[in-house]
C-alpha cells in the first residue's frame, strides 16, 4: 500500500513538472523569439528556410530604434506619465488604504465596495468625456492629463492592494504607539508606513507596470510626439512607416526590460499583496 | 524606578502652538480623521471616474459629432439606441463578444487552474517557474500583441514553420487575415496573456485549503481526481467566481489587444463592442453613438455581474 | 503613581450595550484584575481607560484628573498588549524608549533609562535585536520594559500572558506581581484566566455581558461568590451545583436533594429566609474528602482521574453529578459506592431564581 502511495506521487510530480515546465516554455518563448528576432540583420528575418538560431548577431536594430526613431522621447514621456501616476497614488491612495484598513465608520463598506465597482466602468465610456474635459482645461495631449486619467483605474486598485497589506500590520501597534505619546498621524508614518514598506513599494511597482503598459487612453488622449508614450509610438510606428519587424522587436524588447526587472526584484511581495486584496474582496 | 525620576521637557511653547505638524497631529485625533484621509481620493475618483461616466451616459442622448460642429449637440433622446438596434454591426459585436469572453475565459481557466495546482505542489524549483509562468500578465498589450503577429506572420512566423515541419498543416498559414482563424488566434493570445491572473488567484485559493481535509480525504479512500472534484473546486468557489468576474470586466471593457492584432477584421469577425464603440469614438469622432454602445455594454456587464453573483452563490459564504 | 476611579462608564455600539454603568474605585498602588469570559466588555472598559476608545457616558479620572477628554498620549500611562505590540523595525533598545523619544526626553537621559529598564528585567543583552529575533517570553519582558520605562501613573494590561505556553506563563506570572510589589504602580490587569486574577490581583471585577457580577478582593470572590455565574467562572475544576429543599434540621439547616439528605452543621450563611424552598447548594472539590465528617454525601463513582497531586473523583449522587478533589491515595474504582465527607463550612446557597447568593 505504501508502495503504491509513492508510486502514485512520483508520478503526480513527474506530471506536474510536464506541465509547469511546458507552460513556462511557453510563457517565455514569444519573449525568447522576439529577443532573437531583434539580434538579426532584416535579411535573416525574411528567408526561406527560417533559422531559429540567428546566423549573425547585430545591435543594428536597438541603435537605429534609439536614434532614428524619436523612441527615446517615448520614454522618456513614458517614464514622466508612470512617475507622476505613481506620485498620484501615493499621496492620495495611501491614506486612503490607511483608513479603510484602520477605521469602522459610517458608510465605510460601501465606499469599499464603489472603489471596487468603478473597475466596472467601460474605459471607453471614460475615455470620450475625459476626451472634452481634457481639451477643456487644456490637459489634453500632455504626460500630466494622462497620468491623471490613468488614476481613474489604477488608484482604485491602489488602494485596495495597500489596504491589504496595511491590514497585516496588527492594529494594537497603533494603540501602542499611541499610549507612547504619537499621535494617530504620527504613529502611521512612523509605525505602520514603515511594516508595511515592502507592501507599498510592491503595490507601487505594480501602478507603475500598469502605467508604463497603457495603450487605450494613451492612443485617445495624446496626439503629438511631444506627449505621446512608448506602447502608443510603437503601434504608431508599425501603422504608419511599415516598421521592419527588427526593430519592432528591439522596441519591445527595450520597452519590456524595466517591466521583467521589476517584476523580478518585487515579484514575491507583489503577489502576495495581490491575491490577499483579491480573496478578501 | 521611582528613585530615578525622568525629566520631560515642557510640554508647550509658542513656537508649538502654531506648528503645522503638531497642528495636524491634533486634527488626527479628532473624529473626522479618517473622512480627511478618504477626501483626497475620493475626489479624484470623482472627478475622474465618477463625472466622465455621467457625461459619457448624457452624452448618448445627445448628437456629438466632433467631426460635424454643424449638428450642433442637441438632445436627441433616445435616437443613438434606436439607430443600434438597426445596425447590424452592433449584433455582429454583440455575438463577437460573447465568443470572444466565454472562449478566453474557459481557455485561461482552464490553463490557470492547472498551472495553480501543479505550482501548489511547492515542488524543488517551482518558485522559478512560477515567476516565468506569471511573466506574461505584467507584459504589455501592444507587445505581447506584437511577439505574437510576429510568431504567427504569414511569411516568417516560426509557428507555421514550426506546424509545417511536424505535418499539421500543409503550408504557411495567414491567421490573422483568414476570418475562421483570425478570433481562435487571437483567443489564444489572450489566454496567453492572462491565464496568470487565474494562476495567480487559484494558487492564492488553494493555500487557504487546510492540508488536514486531503488527509481525511486519503484516509476515507478518495482519489485524486474525486479529491479535486469534492474538496478542492468547492473550496475554491469564492476565488474562481472573484476571478471569473474581474477576468469578464477586464475582456468586455479593453479592447486594446484586438485593436493591436486585427482592428476588428478581417471584415467584421473579430469586432467586439468595446471595439466597436471605441472606433467609433476615435476614427468617426461620434461620441454620442459611442456613448451609447459603451452604456448599453456597461448594462449588459451590470447585469451579467449580478447574475453570475447571484447564481455562483458567493453570498452564501 | 495614583487612585483610579471608574464612575457610571457606559459604552454602546447601536444598540448592543456593550458596558452598562461600570462603576470601580482604585486605591493608589491597587491592582484591579477585571476577568471575564470573551466578549463580557473587559478588553472595551480597558481601552476607555487607555483612551483607545471613548465611552458613551460616565467618566475616567487617575488621580485627581478627569481625563475624558485627554489623548491617550497625554494619560500618563503604560499599556502591555496581548500581543505585546512591539515595532517590527525598530531595536529593542528603540521600542523601550519609544514613549521617551516621543516626549522629546534628552538622549543621553533616555539611554540611562532603557538600561535600568532593562536591567530590572534581564533583557540587557537584547537591546540591539530586533523583536523578530527574540522569543515569546523575550518579548514579553520587552513589552513590560516599554511599559515600565517611563514610570506611568497607571499601567494596563490586555491578557499580557495569553500568548505563552504553559510553563512560562507561570514564570511571567511571577515576576508581574515581583514588579508590582517592587514598583508599586496602580494596575489595572484584563485576563479570562482565573488564577491569574487570584494571584495578581488586590481587587477582582468578575463581569459578565457588560455588567459587573462582583467586585471584591480574591479571597471573597472565592469562598463568598455573589452569584452563581462567579462561582461557577472562579476555580478549577468548578463548583458543584447540588439542587434541594432547604429544611430545619437536627443539627441547623440541611439540605433533601434526590440523592438523600445533606446535613449542613457550621453552615456561616443565614438562609432560614428560604425554608421549604428549592435552593442549590455550591461546594467546592475541594470541600469534599474521602475522610469521616458530620456531614457527607453517598454516590455512584463515574469517573476517576488521577492528576498527580489529586485524584478528581466524578460521583453521581441521585441523578447529579459531583467533582470531588480527593488525595493521591484514593483511588476508587467506577461503579463503586462512595462516601464523601462534606466540609459543610464552606458550602454556599444560592437562590436557583435569581442565581444570586443568598
Amino acid at each position: 500500500m505504501a508502495q503504491t502511495r509513492s508510486r502514485s506521487r512520483l508520478l503526480w510530480d513527474i506530471v506536474s513538472y510536464v506541465v509547469l515546465i511546458g507552460l513556462a516554455i511557453a510563457c517565455i518563448g514569444p519573449i525568447v523569439w522576439t529577443f532573437l528576432t531583434s539580434l538579426k540583420y532584416e535579411a535573416d528575418i525574411v528567408t526561406k528556410t527560417m533559422h531559429y538560431i540567428p546566423p549573425r548577431i547585430t545591435f543594428d536594430n536597438y541603435v537605429k530604434l534609439w536614434n532614428q526613431s524619436g523612441y527615446p522621447v517615448l520614454v522618456i514621456n513614458s517614464l514622466i506619465v508612470t512617475s507622476v501616476t505613481v506620485l498620484i497614488c501615493l499621496l492620495t491612495g495611501t491614506i486612503a488604504a490607511y483608513a479603510f484598513s484602520r477605521f469602522q465608520f459610517r458608510g465605510r463598506t460601501q465606499l469599499m465596495l464603489g472603489y471596487l465597482v468603478v473597475r466596472m466602468f467601460p474605459a471607453v465610456l471614460m475615455i470620450i468625456p475625459l476626451f472634452i474635459v481634457m481639451r477643456q482645461v487644456g490637459l489634453l495631449d500632455s504626460t500630466f492629463g494622462l497620468a491623471v486619467a490613468y488614476t481613474s483605474f489604477l488608484l482604485p486598485l491602489f488602494v485596495w492592494m495597500l489596504k491589504g497589506f496595511f491590514d497585516a500590520a496588527p492594529k494594537e501597534l497603533e494603540s501602542a504607539a499611541r499610549i507612547d505619546g504619537t499621535t494617530r498621524i504620527g504613529a502611521m508614518f512612523m509605525v505602520v508606513i514603515p511594516i508595511a514598506r515592502n507592501g507599498l513599494l510592491a503595490t507601487c511597482v505594480f501602478v507603475a507596470i500598469a502605467a508604463w503598459n497603457e495603450f487605450l487612453f494613451a492612443l485617445m488622449l495624446t496626439t503629438s510626439q511631444g506627449s505621446r508614450t512608448w506602447p502608443v509610438g510603437l503601434q504608431l510606428m508599425v501603422g504608419e512607416f511599415q516598421l521592419p519587424w527588427g526593430m519592432l522587436a528591439a522596441g519591445g524588447m527595450i520597452s519590456i526590460l524595466p517591466v521583467i526587472v521589476l517584476f523580478a526584484i518585487v515579484q514575491r511581495a507583489m503577489v502576495a499583496g495581490l491575491t490577499a486584496g483579491a480573496v478578501k474582496g | 524606578m521611582a528613585e530615578a525620576r525622568i525629566t520631560y521637557p515642557p510640554p508647550r511653547t509658542a513656537w508649538d502652538r502654531y506648528n503645522p505638524i503638531r497642528l495636524i497631529g491634533e486634527v488626527s485625533e479628532t473624529r473626522y480623521w479618517m473622512y480627511l484621509l478618504l477626501l483626497p481620493s475620493a475626489l479624484l475618483i470623482c472627478a475622474v471616474v465618477i463625472y466622465p461616466t455621467l457625461y459619457g451616459m448624457q452624452m448618448s442622448f445627445r448628437e456629438m459629432r466632433l467631426n460635424r460642429p454643424d449638428l450642433g449637440t442637441d438632445w436627441v433622446g433616445l435616437k443613438h439606441y434606436a439607430r443600434m438596434l438597426a445596425d447590424p454591426i452592433f449584433w455582429v459585436s454583440l455575438r463577437n463578444t460573447a465568443v470572444w469572453v466565454t472562449s478566453a475565459i474557459a481557455l485561461e481557466f482552464l490553463i490557470g487552474l492547472v498551472a495553480a495546482l501543479a505550482l501548489n505542489r511547492n515542488l524543488p524549483g517551482s518558485k522559478v517557474l512560477a515567476v516565468l509562468i506569471l511573466l506574461p500578465y505584467f507584459l504589455p498589450n501592444v507587445v505581447a500583441g506584437h511577439m505574437w503577429a510576429l510568431m504567427l506572420d504569414p511569411r516568417l512566423g516560426v509557428i507555421n514553420d514550426v506546424l509545417v515541419h511536424l505535418g499539421w498543416l500543409a503550408g504557411y498559414k495567414a491567421w490573422f487575415a483568414d476570418p475562421s482563424t483570425a478570433m481562435a488566434a487571437a483567443i489564444v493570445v489572450e489566454a496567453w496573456h492572462s491565464f496568470p491572473f487565474f494562476t495567480l488567484l487559484i494558487l492564492a485559493g488553494l493555500k487557504g485549503i487546510p492540508i488536514d481535509l486531503y488527509k481525511a480525504a486519503d484516509i476515507d479512500g478518495a482519489g485524486p481526481f474525486a479529491q479535486l472534484r469534492l474538496i478542492t473546486l468547492p473550496m475554491l468557489r469564492t476565488v474562481i467566481a472573484a476571478a471569473v468576474i474581474l477576468r469578464v470586466i477586464g475582456l468586455v471593457n479593453s479592447p486594446d489587444l484586438l485593436l493591436i492584432l486585427t482592428s476588428g477584421g478581417p471584415g467584421r469577425s473579430t469586432q467586439v463592442l468595446s471595439l466597436y464603440a471605441f472606433q467609433t469614438a476615435y476614427k468617426d469622432f461620434n461620441f454620442g453613438y459611442a456613448g451609447a454602445l459603451s452604456v448599453v455594454m456597461f448594462i449588459l456587464l451590470m447585469g451579467f455581474a449580478w447574475a453570475y453573483v447571484r447564481l455562483s452563490k458567493v453570498n452564501e459564504d | 503613581m495614583a487612585t483610579l476611579s471608574i464612575n457610571s462608564i457606559r459604552k454602546s455600539f447601536g444598540a448592543v450595550e456593550v458596558l452598562n454603568n461600570i462603576d470601580i474605585q482604585l486605591e493608589d498602588g491597587g491592582f484591579l484584575v477585571l476577568l471575564g469570559p470573551s466578549g463580557c466588555g473587559k478588553s472595551t472598559l480597558l481601552s476607555i481607560i487607555a483612551g483607545l476608545e471613548t465611552s458613551s457616558g460616565g467618566d475616567i479620572v487617575i488621580g485627581d484628573r478627569n481625563v475624558n477628554d485627554v489623548h491617550p498620549k497625554d494619560r500618563n500611562i503604560a499599556m502591555v498588549f496581548q500581543s505585546y505590540a512591539l515595532y517590527p523595525t525598530m531595536s529593542v533598545r528603540r521600542n523601550i524608549g519609544f514613549g521617551l523619544e516621543m516626549r522629546k526626553v534628552d538622549a543621553r537621559e533616555r539611554e540611562a533609562a532603557v538600561d535600568r529598564a532593562a536591567d530590572l528585567l534581564q533583557i540587557g543583552h537584547l537591546l540591539d535585536r530586533k523583536p523578530g529575533q527574540l522569543s515569546g517570553g523575550q518579548r514579553q519582558r520587552v513589552a513590560m520594559g516599554r511599559a515600565i520605562v517611563r514610570n506611568p501613573e497607571l499601567f494596563l494590561f490586555d491578557e499580557p500572558l495569553s500568548n505563552l505556553d504553559a510553563k512560562l506563563r507561570v514564570e511571567m506570572r511571577t515576576e508581574i506581581k515581583r514588579l508590582h510589589d517592587r514598583l508599586g504602580t496602580t494596575t489595572v490587569y484584563v485576563t479570562h484566566d482565573q488564577v491569574e486574577a487570584l494571584t495578581l490581583g488586590t481587587q477582582v471585577a468578575v463581569m459578565k455581558a457588560g455588567v459587573i457580577q462582583q467586585l471584591a478582593d480574591p479571597e471573597t470572590i472565592y469562598t463568598k461568590p455573589a452569584n452563581m455565574f462567579v462561582a461557577g467562572f472562579i476555580g478549577s475544576p468548578t463548583m458543584n451545583f447540588l439542587r434541594g429543599t432547604l429544611e430545619a434540621g437536627a443539627g441547623g439547616l440541611q439540605l433533601r436533594h434526590a440523592g438523600g439528605t445533606l446535613a449542613m452543621p457550621g453552615l456561616e450563611q443565614d438562609a432560614s429566609t428560604h425554608l421549604g424552598r428549592e435552593v442549590v447548594a455550591g461546594i467546592r472539590p475541594e470541600s469534599l474528602h474521602g475522610g469521616e465528617a458530620a456531614a457527607a454525601l453517598t454516590g455512584i463513582v463515574d469517573v476517576v482521574e488521577p492528576t498527580g497531586p489529586d485524584t478528581m473523583v466524578v460521583v453521581k449522587v441521585g441523578e447529579q453529578l459531583l467533582t470531588a478533589r480527593l488525595g493521591p491515595k484514593h483511588r476508587p474504582r467506577p461503579g463503586e459506592t462512595l462516601r464523601l465527607g462534606v466540609d459543610a463550612a464552606s458550602i454556599n446557597l444560592f437562590d436557583p431564581e435569581t442565581e444570586n447568593r443568598i
